[in-house]
Formats: C-alpha cells, sequence, structure tokens
C-alpha cells in the first residue's frame, strides 16, 4: 500500500514537474469549462422556458426584466463586484494587471447572477460572461494546483477559448479570440494548449448536446459578382451601426457612472425597464434572440421589422450593458448584424433581384460584419461565420464586408470597446497600440558597430591592451570565418593573472563552458528584428551589459552590437550618473 | 524538510485534481440531466404544436397550420413527420415553392420516402410539371411506406392513373392498370373503375374482362353499363344493346345505359351488315346513310362539288332487286368519303359517337 501511495505520488510529483503539465491540464479545464459552459446554456434556456411561457401574459415581459435586474444588480453590488458587465474586459484585467488571479466567488457570481439576468429577458448576450466564467475556472484550477503565476496567466486563455467555442460551437474561431483578443497575440505560445482546451470543450458539448448547430442556415450562394459590391455597401453600413452602438454604449456607462454611487445596486433596472417596455410591443427584442436570427437568417422577417429590430436592439443592449447588468454583447452583436444584413440585402434584392441572393445570405454575412466593428477581431469574425455555414464560398463576401466595417469603425471610434471600458474603470490595459509600438522597438533602431572587434589569435596581453577602460562587459571576436563569441572582461583579466600571457583568444573561449564552438548554440546573441525587451532581457540573463546583434542567415556574421545605454535610450531613458532619468 | 513540502504540495495537487475530476462528474450528470429534460418537453411541445397544426389542417385553416408545423419543426429539425405534414399544408394553402424546398430537404435525407414522393408529385401536379410528377408518383409507388405499404402503393397507383386518364395519355395509363390487373381490388365498385380506366386507356377488349369479371359475382347496373360501353367500343352493337337493356332493368333511370342503349339502337338500325337482314333492306340504310352523309357534307367549304352532284345523282337513281347489292356498295363509298370531306372540311369535328361517323367506319374496316 505504501509503495502503491509512493508510487502515485512519484507520478504526480513527475507530472508536476514535467513540461507537458499544461496540456494535461488543458484538457482537464477544456473538458471542464466545456460543461459549465453547457450548463449555464442549459440553465438559462430552462429559467427561461419558466419564465415565459408558451401564451403567457404580456406583463410578464415588463415585470420580469424589471425583477431579474433589480435582484441580480443587488446581488453584484453586494456580493460579485467583479461579476458586472461582459467579462471579457475583468479577463484581461486579470491577465494582464492580476497575475491572472480570477476569484471563485466570481465565477459563481457571474454564472447564476447571468443566468438569472438572460433569462428574464435581458437584452445582452451570454458568450462573453462564459469567457470570464471559463477564464475564471482556469485560475481557481491552476491556483489551487499550486501553479506559479505565470502558469496561471499562461492557462487563463486556455479557459476562455474553451468557454467560446462550447458557447459559439465555433472551435476554431475561439482559439484565435483567445489569442486575437485576449492575448493581443496571434503567435502566443500557449496556442498548443489553447487549440487543445478549445477542441476538448467542443466535443463535450456535441457529447451532451449533440450536433445540433447555433444557427440552422440555408445554402450559401453568391449570385453574381456584382454582389460584391453590395457586400462592401453592408460593410459600410455594418461599420456605422457598430460604431453607433458602441459610442452610445460607452456614452449611457459614462452618464450612469455620474450616478451617486449610493444607486449602483439599483441602475441595473433603468436597463430591466427599459428592455420590458421595448418587449412588451416587440418581444424580439429581448434576451439572446438566437431564434429570431435563426428566423432572419432563412429569410422570414420582412425590411421594415429587421430595422426596427436592429435599432431597438441597439438601445436595449446598450442601456442594459451601460446600467450594470450581467451579460455581453457577442450575442447582441450578431443579432444586431444579422438584421443589419438582412436589411441592406432586402433592398439589394429588390432593386437588383437578378444580381442578388436573399436578405438571408447577407443576414449571415452581417453577423460578422457587426461583430468585427463592434468587438474588432476581424480574423475572427470571418472563421467564426466561415465555421457557422461551413461554406468555403462565404470567405471573400465575409472579408469584404468584415475589414470594411473594421476599418470603419477603427476610424471613427479610435478606442476599441473594452480597452475603453477598461479605460471608463480606470484600468490601463496593454492596448493594441502599446503592442505595436513594442514590437516597433526593435535592436535594429539601438545597434551600433563595434568599437573594438578581437581575434581569436590575439594574446591575452594583447587584448587587455585593447580594451583596457572600455565601458563593456564583453568584447566581440572575430576572425575571416566571422564571429566567434563573445570574451568577458574578467575572463580576460582570470586568463592574465593565472595563465601564460601568450595564451590566445581562441582558446579562452573554448575554456569558458564545455562543448562551446564558434558562433555555437552557447553564443549570448539577439538578431537585428528582436524586440529590444528581448535584448533587455538576455543582458539580465546573462549579465552582459552588451550584445552581438548577429544574422539571422548566419550567426556568426556579426551585423554590430547591442548595448544596455543604447537600448535604455531608445526607451527613452538616458543614464546620468548613477540615476536613471528620462531621456531628454 | 523539503520532502515534507513536496508531500505536502503534491497532496495539494492530488486534492485538487480529484475535486476537479469529481465536479467533472458532477457537472456531466447535472448536464444530462438538464439536457434529458429540455429534450423532452422541447419534444412535447414540438408534438403539441404538430398536433395544432393537423387540427387546423383537418379544419381546412392550412396557412395557420403552416405556421405552427414551422414552429414544430423549429423545435425538433429534422423530423420527418413534421416535414411531410408541412409539406402537406404548404401544398394545401397554395405554396407550392415552400412545399417543393421543404421536400427538397426531406427527400435529400432519404429519397425512397414514399408519402414525400407522393406529396412532391402532387405539387408537381398543381405546377403543371406533369412528366416530372409522373416520375415521383412512381418513386413513391417503389418507395418506403412505414404502415400498410401495399394499400398506399395501390393507392397512389390509382392516383396515378387517375392523372393519366386526365392527361389521355392511353399508353402510359395502360402500362399502369396492367400493373394493378392483378392486384384487382374486391370493391365491384372500385373494378368497374379499373374497367372504365381501361375503356379509357383504349383496351375494350381487357375492359369487357373486368366488367364480366365484376357481373360474375354482382349483378351490377354499373358493370352492365360498362360492359354496354366495353362491347359498343369493340363494335359489337347488338351486345352493347343487350348490356344496357340489362342495365336498365336493375337501374331504370341510369342515364348513361339509357343514352347507351339509344346510341347502340340507332347505330343497330342503321348497320348495313347488321346481321339477319336482306339484301333489300341493307340497300335501304346505305342510301340513309348515304342522305346523312350528304347533310353532314353540306358544311364542308369549298363544297367537294363532284362528290355531292354524284350522290345526289346516285340517291335518284332508280336500283333494280339485282342492282342492290353494287349500289349498296357504290353507296357506302360515297357516303364514306362524303364523311371523311365533312371531318375534313368542317368546324367542330363530328362527335366521335356519331351513329353515322361509327357505321360507316365499321363498314370501312370490313
Amino acid at each position: 500500500m505504501r509503495r502503491w501511495a509512493a508510487k502515485v505520488r512519484d507520478g504526480i510529483e513527475g507530472l508536476r514537474r514535467s513540461d507537458q503539465l499544461l496540456l494535461v491540464l488543458s484538457l482537464v479545464i477544456g473538458a471542464l469549462v466545456g460543461l459549465v459552459v453547457v450548463a449555464f446554456i442549459l440553465l438559462t434556456g430552462r429559467l427561461a422556458a419558466r419564465m415565459y411561457p408558451a401564451g403567457g401574459s404580456g406583463w410578464r415581459r415588463i415585470l420580469l426584466p424589471v425583477l431579474g435586474s433589480l435582484s441580480t444588480g443587488y446581488l453584484l453590488w453586494r456580493y460579485f463586484p467583479f461579476a458586472r458587465g461582459s467579462g471579457i474586459p475583468q479577463t484581461k484585467f486579470a491577465l494582464f494587471v492580476n497575475d491572472g488571479r480570477i476569484l471563485f466567488r466570481t465565477v459563481l457570481g457571474k454564472f447564476f447572477c447571468c443566468s438569472a439576468s438572460l433569462a428574464s429577458g435581458i437584452a445582452l448576450g451570454r458568450e462573453g460572461p462564459s469567457v470570464q466564467v471559463g477564464a475564471g475556472i482556469a485560475s481557481v484550477v491552476a491556483r489551487n494546483l499550486g501553479l506559479n503565476a505565470k502558469q496561471v496567466k499562461s492557462l487563463v486563455p486556455v479557459g476562455c477559448a474553451a468557454a467560446l467555442a462550447a458557447a459559439f460551437n465555433t472551435p476554431i474561431a475561439a482559439v484565435l479570440f483567445s489569442l486575437e483578443e485576449i492575448m493581443g497575440d496571434l503567435h502566443a505560445s500557449v496556442l498548443g494548449s489553447v487549440v487543445l482546451s478549445s477542441a476538448t470543450s467542443w466535443m463535450v458539448l456535441h457529447l451532451v448536446l449533440g450536433d445540433d448547430p447555433l444557427f440552422h442556415v440555408p445554402g450559401y450562394q453568391l449570385a453574381h459578382p456584382v454582389e460584391f459590391a453590395v457586400y462592401a455597401v453592408l460593410g459600410v453600413v455594418g461599420g456605422l451601426g457598430s460604431v453607433a452602438f458602441v459610442k452610445l454604449l460607452l456614452r449611457l456607462r459614462a452618464w450612469f457612472a455620474t450616478w451617486p454611487q449610493s444607486t449602483v445596486w439599483f441602475q441595473p433596472v433603468v436597463g430591466g425597464l427599459t428592455v420590458g417596455v421595448m418587449g412588451y410591443f416587440v418581444p424580439e427584442v429581448m434576451g439572446v434572440g438566437y431564434n429570431n436570427v435563426d428566423k432572419v437568417l432563412n429569410g422570414g422577417v420582412v425590411l421594415k421589422l429587421v430595422v426596427l429590430f436592429a435599432v431597438l436592439k441597439i438601445i436595449a443592449t446598450a442601456v442594459c450593458y451601460a446600467s450594470g447588468n450581467a451579460g455581453g454583447i457577442f450575442g447582441p452583436a450578431l443579432f444586431i448584424g444579422a438584421m443589419m444584413g438582412a436589411g441592406v440585402g432586402s433592398v439589394a434584392h429588390t432593386l437588383f433581384p437578378q444580381y442578388t441572393a436573399g436578405p438571408g445570405a447577407y443576414a449571415l454575412v452581417g453577423m460578422g460584419t457587426a461583430f468585427a466593428g463592434i468587438v474588432r477581431t476581424p480574423l475572427t469574425s470571418v472563421i467564426m461565420i466561415f465555421e457557422v455555414t461551413r461554406d468555403y464560398n462565404i470567405i471573400v463576401p465575409l472579408m469584404i464586408s468584415n475589414l470594411i466595417a473594421f476599418f470603419i469603425s477603427q476610424w471613427l471610434q479610435k478606442e476599441p470597446i473594452y480597452e475603453a471600458l477598461a479605460h471608463q474603470d480606470g484600468v490601463h490595459l496593454p492596448t493594441a497600440h502599446s503592442r505595436d509600438l513594442a514590437e516597433r522597438s526593435q535592436v535594429r533602431q539601438a545597434m551600433r558597430e563595434p568599437a573594438v572587434v578581437l581575434s581569436p589569435h590575439e594574446d591575452v596581453t594583447t587584448a587587455l591592451g585593447q580594451v583596457k577602460g572600455g565601458p563593456f562587459d564583453a568584447w566581440p571576436v572575430v576572425d575571416g570565418d566571422g564571429l566567434w563569441g563573445m570574451v568577458r572582461n574578467r575572463e580576460l583579466e582570470q586568463a592574465a593573472s593565472n595563465g601564460p600571457a601568450s595564451q590566445k583568444l581562441a582558446e579562452i573561449l573554448a575554456a569558458s563552458s564545455p562543448g562551446w564552438t564558434p558562433g555555437g548554440e552557447k553564443l549570448p546573441h539577439v538578431h537585428p528584428d528582436h524586440s529590444l525587451s528581448l535584448a533587455l532581457e538576455r543582458m539580465g540573463s546573462t549579465g552582459l551589459n552588451v550584445l552581438p546583434v548577429v544574422s539571422r542567415a548566419n550567426v556568426r556574421d556579426l551585423m554590430g552590437i547591442v548595448i544596455l545605454d543604447d537600448v535604455l535610450a531608445a526607451y527613452g531613458v538616458a543614464k546620468r550618473g548613477n540615476a536613471m532619468v528620462p531621456h531628454e | 524538510m523539503s520532502e515534507t513540502t513536496a508531500s505536502a504540495s503534491s497532496g495539494q495537487f492530488l486534492r485538487t485534481l480529484s475535486l476537479v475530476a469529481l465536479a467533472i462528474a458532477a457537472i456531466f450528470a447535472a448536464d444530462t440531466f438538464l439536457a434529458k429534460s429540455e429534450e423532452a418537453e422541447s419534444r412535447i411541445e414540438a408534438d403539441r404544436l404538430f398536433k395544432l397544426g393537423q387540427s387546423l389542417l383537418d379544419r381546412g385553416n392550412s396557412v395557420e397550420a403552416v405556421e405552427r408545423i414551422k414552429d414544430a419543426l423549429e423545435i425538433e429539425r429534422g423530423n420527418r413527420d413534421y416535414q411531410r405534414l408541412l409539406a402537406q399544408a404548404q401544398l394545401t394553402a397554395g405554396q407550392l415553392a415552400d412545399a417543393e424546398t421543404t421536400l427538397d430537404d426531406s427527400l435529400r435525407v432519404d429519397s425512397t420516402d414514399g408519402p414525400a414522393n407522393l406529396t412532391m408529385a402532387r405539387v408537381l401536379v398543381k405546377e403543371g410539371r406533369i412528366r416530372e410528377a409522373i416520375s415521383f408518383y412512381h418513386r413513391a409507388i417503389y418507395g418506403q411506406w412505414n404502415d400498410d405499404a401495399q394499400a398506399n402503393r395501390l393507392k397512389v397507383r390509382f392516383e396515378l392513373i387517375d392523372l393519366l386518364a386526365r392527361q389521355d395519355s392511353k399508353e402510359e395509363l395502360l402500362a399502369e392498370l396492367l400493373e394493378v390487373q392483378d392486384q384487382m381490388p374486391k370493391d365491384a365498385s372500385a373494378r368497374v373503375r379499373i374497367g372504365r380506366l381501361f375503356l379509357a386507356a383504349g383496351s375494350p377488349v381487357r375492359a369487357a374482362d373486368v366488367f364480366r369479371g365484376v357481373l360474375r359475382e354482382d349483378n351490377s347496373a354499373d358493370a352492365y353499363t360498362g360492359l354496354g360501353d366495353a362491347d359498343f367500343a369493340r363494335g359489337d352493337y347488338r351486345a352493347a344493346e343487350s348490356d344496357f337493356e340489362s342495365a336498365l332493368r336493375l337501374k331504370p333511370e341510369d342515364p348513361a345505359a339509357t343514352k347507351g342503349l339509344d346510341l347502340s339502337s340507332r347505330v343497330l338500325t342503321l348497320d348495313p351488315a347488321v346481321r339477319g337482314i336482306g339484301a333489300a333492306e341493307r340497300f335501304r340504310r346505305s342510301r340513309i346513310l348515304l342522305q346523312m352523309a350528304l347533310d353532314a357534307g353540306a358544311c364542308v367549304n369549298p363544297p367537294p362539288e363532284d362528290l355531292l352532284d354524284q350522290a345526289e345523282k346516285t340517291l335518284k337513281e332508280r336500283v333494280n332487286l339485282d342492282g342492290q347489292y353494287n349500289a349498296t356498295e357504290t353507296n357506302l363509298d360515297l357516303a364514306g368519303q362524303l364523311w371523311q370531306a365533312r371531318i375534313a372540311g368542317c368546324k367542330p369535328a363530328p362527335d366521335p359517337s356519331d351513329p353515322l361517323g361509327l357505321v360507316l367506319a365499321k363498314a370501312a374496316a370490313q
């Protein structure tokens, strides 16, 4: 028994130390998050079916959103303050500011408050909250497993991808969203884990709920190449609609922020009442509204109605979100996009029936267009709609429309919605712009010609004479074949005091570490396209204030050197005496 | 000390993993329960809507029925019974394109679905696409039927036969009738109907067999009338007269039998080739026929002067007893030519049951 326990302990210890730990945890988190999101979807649906039985009175549509927003508003204010809103900015805050830390209480609050809120008819979506729940579960599990902050942070996007894969039934788009929006880096090192968790979650979804797609779409077809122009118009309409929605939401939220702090618990009722009054006359505005999106995709709603639905949904979602209800904007973005698309499609089909497909095809593309315009993830939006339709023909119209909407949105609303929301809360998340700037600060901007280049065939005494009094910790050693390595001052001084004066630099370099070869793997270096932050990291890890800059094509081709002072200067910080002051 | 710490953190790691495993099992159970209960509730709701749609359709409110069945289908997508009923409701509501789309979806999943193929055939008939409809009728006949397949297939076959009869596609109609000949129903009226269809398909001999088969078991006026028509179509006017008389004995006021008897009697009084009459009577009848043909040919424009003159001249001629045989032949020949001229030169075309035409056609065939 003891031996068996020891074996288990060894196995667990082996797993803990293994490089594969994150991959194994990605599977576990994928399954767990997938199941929780499925429970979230089912619970919301069951609650909604109980609250709004077939043939129920119209007054329910006013009363229930008010009661739902009142009760969840109080709970959010009193017990779950971090569970308000969508969940995406909160997840990014946890990831970039809080070492991936999301409280279990927040996960519970988000799950139950959102279920109640969405079931009562609040015009928000379930996908954003799912992302926060997924990220929260990943964070809670990782921290309880005793993982370090870096590992916890790398599991947060894993939870996000799993949540979105289950919520939208689109595993590839979930991976892209996790990288594009949450991480802000499509080349993130967690790609493998994210893919694994997304696939696992998607499998769990299908295991429990079957193969029913989120939307039932008829076969897409491009009736005529002229349609590309109509899709461009849809891109413009979608872009303008998205900007209108985002601006309205942000202004309303700023306005609610001016209300006295004591009203925070009550503010969601404004959203509940707004959606209730609208829903009394137009029930389609209430809730997530995917069944209405389904109808529009199948060409079942007339022009006047789709325009009315789009306008009312924009207002209802903006008020519900701004007033502090729990719920996301993904679902409403798809709803608004489908309605705008169907509107443009109806007009185009009426004007040019021979050259255009029915409104359903435009509604489908419109969904992606609004998503690209509002959430500002153009790649995710294209892939998401592609995954919904599984039809390759839709890719080009989607790209045209989505990119136009994306650029219009970027032009008229500088700050993306999630960054703007975080800003309103006093949080400065790393923006796409700042990431872009960081990427633009490359080694090539700070590199310089080496003042002294030593030869491997020089002896120690000659070399010391050349570098004496120099400001650097190490010096490049180069011959006709290229760079040999960097010889440190310390190594030269040690060789001079301990060995013969005729000792060559080549011998010193060879003795510096076992298995050393000229220009080999052990050579600390950077490439011109590396970021300055990486150069700083490498300086830190090697203990050198200078690194050779070598060509990617041939690491023995010395292109220059980069020194600490130049790196700091490139960041706008100059060294004056011992103190670091801003660079003038 | 470090071993104790490692053991403690291993314990925490193991505890957390165990809790996660338990949570996965528990949430999976909860999800499965929720999903099953939702599925059951959805099925009940879909069934309610389906039944509502069915009753609306039965009451003739097909437009409302379409909406309710669509609602049911939205809950239980791919339910073939719902799809079939929706297509029927759409067909009844005149939403032919929608019905076709619904059936296309259904048949894409199972192209051998008998009821779906039958509804598609009906939709196509309404759209006037008869050739395609006939093809779908055949698919329905050879397709899958969940219950009472043989009776359903026979029913579809009769529907197709009716269509072919309406379209006057005699060869196809006869081919279909031959298929059902071996599966003759017991019901006398259905067999009379088949006999009638054989007649419509231009097969009076088979029709007569069918009617005789009925009469062997049942003294039916309709069967006698049908047999009369079959005998009449075969040119056996005497037998036809007898059949119609039998029919009228059983059903004295029957208009079809009355008309048939009248027609066959008239033909028999005109027919110069009828058995049991002498040369003088044959000659007399031939003169009557020639006179009738002359009257009928008066409408021909431009008039066939030579033929008319010849006919008039022939009618005026006095013929002795020896010359009556040849004169009979001449009269019938002239009457036949005049009748052909009337058919070609006058509108409307003569009634196919015109006694003159029938007698002359019989004479020409002999």
